[in-house]
């Protein structure tokens, strides 16, 4: 996958681009509105992560310019404000989602591979990971060939770890992306323990291999 | 009492004591001038008489003083004091009594001594008292009206300028955008006043507005450094090398930037709700949006082996999806958090009150302050804004909320409007 990360602040830059490009994806970036435009001129990408705050001038200018020139990437808005107006804004110039900051990498991961999923649904819209192998249209997931019955929320986590795959996910992501960063329950994750307990459970019971690793209290790594 | 009335009171107090102590003054003065006058006409006729004696050496006739009554008694005294005295007057025309003056006076007839009194009548005198006193009465009757009328209508009049100013003030509000409109009044003191009202009310807003906007503005600003912290212990962890400790403090620094990440949050909403930058309404089924709640909270309950009863009716309320739903979320979160191991919750929505009980700790929270921002009980690891944030939402649709300590449960009730 080719990605563009537009973001002016460097050191968020930095994370976002080592994060992503671990994969074999290339991704390249830049910080300003300008060079922007001129990257987007010159290549294709396939994704498009774009801050909406940049030093001249505002993202949108660029959801503009891709509009205009009939280009087709999945682009990511990534704003530090949680404005209503801005996402409505945002969306309806072509953007295919909106995450505000602070994120964690892994939900930007997860939602990039939602949209950019959803982009090329009409050719592939089965996702698989070694055995493993969802049916995103049916929400239906089988393991060698046979069926694995998931509750919602191991259905989301599953695919959220497989986005993720071999990256060490720490527990707050992923409280975060199952219940919603509103739920604030600051006190511990350990009711997370149990869906994680659930999931391996059932794809080792299929498999009869261990894809989950314990990294000590901070987190899980799906691999 | 209002202030014209203050002014009426003081004006009528002053001006009707005023007009007595005249009244008085004016009554002593005119009773001693008729009084002297009298003595005069006395003195005169005293001296008539003794020239009447002087010329004629004899008495002379009572009927020879007009109306005056003159008698004339012998007596042996040698020395006499010329006195004037108040006695009863008998009118020989009218015949009756009446008020009379009257002075003794020692003359001397052929060196036969005789004390001549001569009584004149005091009706004149009197009547014209009477009279003045009459007149300064209807006086006074007379200003006091005016003074009440003028001050009812036209101080009222006068007034009137003022009490716009105040209802405009009365009604200002800092959030809302509306000016105080300056009023034309031809009385310079409410011109001032209602100048000075508009700057000052121009000036509140301004600053509250600066307020908001620099609020707004930290909080976001705040947001990408937050974004960098967490992208960084991101890609901190993927690093396998690192000691089981180094990432228990890596734990503690999530939890750090998540907090804040989410104290900020709060800040956010409560400046949008004070703002009411949230205006979307919609009629909302409260008992739908509980029970989906309650499903979302479902781990958190069960992780602390909490019961969980509801009563539910239905009840629509017309507010912002959004906002009832933080309001919701905040009272489960609040009665999970607060709660003891295998506690109990109790929800009950009948009629338009909705209760969320729990238990917890034994001891009632203090009822004024928990709703202030940044209140925090005992050992509370939350933002302290929960509370603040859910108050400010009932205070945006006009509902009320508050707290109650029961036989050992904490209940925060929320009374929605019909």
């Amino acid at each position: 996958m080719k990605l563009l990360l537009v973001e002016d602040e460097q050191s968020l830059r930095e994370s976002i681009e080592k994060y992503f490009s671990e994969e074999g994806s290339i991704c390249e970036t830049c910080g300003d509105q300008k060079t922007a435009i001129q990257k987007i001129a010159v290549y294709n990408y396939d994704c498009i992560l774009l801050d909406i705050g940049l030093p001249d001038g505002d993202g949108f200018a660029i959801l503009d310019f891709l509009r205009s020139t009939g280009k087709n990437e999945c682009v990511l808005i990534i704003s530090a404000r949680n404005s209503l107006d801005d996402k409505i804004k945002g969306l309806n110039l072509g953007a295919d989602d909106y995450i505000t900051k602070p994120f964690h990498l892994a939900e930007l991961k997860a939602r990039l591979m939602a949209i950019f999923r959803r982009k090329t649904f009409v050719t592939n819209n089965t996702l698989e990971y070694n055995e493993i192998c969802v049916d995103l249209l049916g929400r239906r997931v089988t393991v060698n060939d046979k069926v694995m019955v998931l509750t919602r929320k191991e259905y989301d986590m599953l695919l959220y770890f497989i986005a993720n795959k071999g990256k060490v996910i720490s527990k707050n992501a992923i409280a975060e992306h199952l219940w919603g960063d509103e739920m604030d329950m600051l006190d511990s994750f350990d009711f997370i323990y149990t869906h994680i307990k659930n999931l391996r459970k059932k794809l080792m019971e299929l498999s009869g291999k261990d894809f989950f690793a314990t990294i000590y209290g901070v987190g899980y790594k799906f691999a | 009492m209002k202030l014209s009335a203050h002014y009426n009171k003081a004006s009528i107090i002053v001006s009707v004591s005023v007009l007595l102590i005249s009244g008085v003054v004016y009554y002593l003065i005119i009773n001693h001038i008729a009084r002297q006058q009298l003595d005069n006409d006395l003195t005169e006729e005293v001296e008539e008489v003794i020239d009447y004696v002087n010329q004629n050496q004899r008495l002379p006739r009572s009927i020879d003083f007009d109306e005056d009554v003159t008698t004339f008694a012998k007596t042996k005294a040698q020395a006499f004091d010329t006195r004037f005295f108040d006695t009863p007057y008998n009118n020989p025309k009218e015949k009756k009594a009446e008020d009379g003056r009257a002075v003794s006076a020692l003359i001397k007839v052929n060196g036969q001594g005789y004390i001549v009194t001569i009584v004149e009548s005091r009706e004149e005198t009197e009547y014209l008292i009477q009279i003045i006193s009459a007149i300064t009465l209807a006086l006074t009757a007379v200003l006091l009206c005016i003074m009440i009328v003028t001050n009812r209508f036209v101080l009222n009049g006068l007034w009137r300028p003022f009490y716009s100013i105040l209802q405009q003030v009365k009604k200002f509000n800092v959030a809302d955008t509306g000016k105080i409109a300056t009023i034309g009044s031809t009385v310079d003191e409410f011109k001032d006043l209602s100048d000075a009202v508009a700057k000052m009310s121009s000036r509140v807003t301004t600053d509250y507005l600066g307020l908001k906007t620099f609020t707004e503005n930290a909080s976001h600003e705040m947001m990408t450094p937050l974004a960098v912290i967490t992208s960084k212990l991101d890609i901190l962890i993927q690093d396998e090398k690192l000691s089981p400790d180094q990432f228990a403090q890596i734990t503690d620094i999530y939890s750090a930037a998540s907090r804040l990440s989410r104290l900020n949050q709060s800040l956010l909403l409560l400046v949008k709700i004070d703002n009411n930058l949230l205006r979307d309404t919609e009629k909302i089924n409260l008992r739908t949006v509980i029970l989906d709640k309650g499903q979302q909270f479902h781990e958190m309950i069960h992780n602390k082996n909490i019961a969980l009863d509801y009563q539910l009716n239905n009840f629509e309320v017309n507010a912002s999806r959004y906002l009832i739903d933080v309001l919701v979320n905040n009272l489960f979160s609040n009665a999970i958090r607060h709660n003891k191991n295998a506690g109990r919750i109790e929800i009950r929505l009948s009629g338009n009150k909705l209760c969320f009980q729990n238990t917890g700790d034994p001891s009632p929270l203090d009822q004024d302050a928990i709703f202030e921002r940044f209140y925090k009980g005992r050992n509370s690891d939350g933002t302290g804004l929960g509370l603040a944030i859910m108050k400010n939402i009932c205070t945006l649709y006009d509902f009320s909320i508050g707290y109650q300590f029961n036989q050992g449960m904490h209940c925060f009730w929320v009374e929605f409007g019909q």
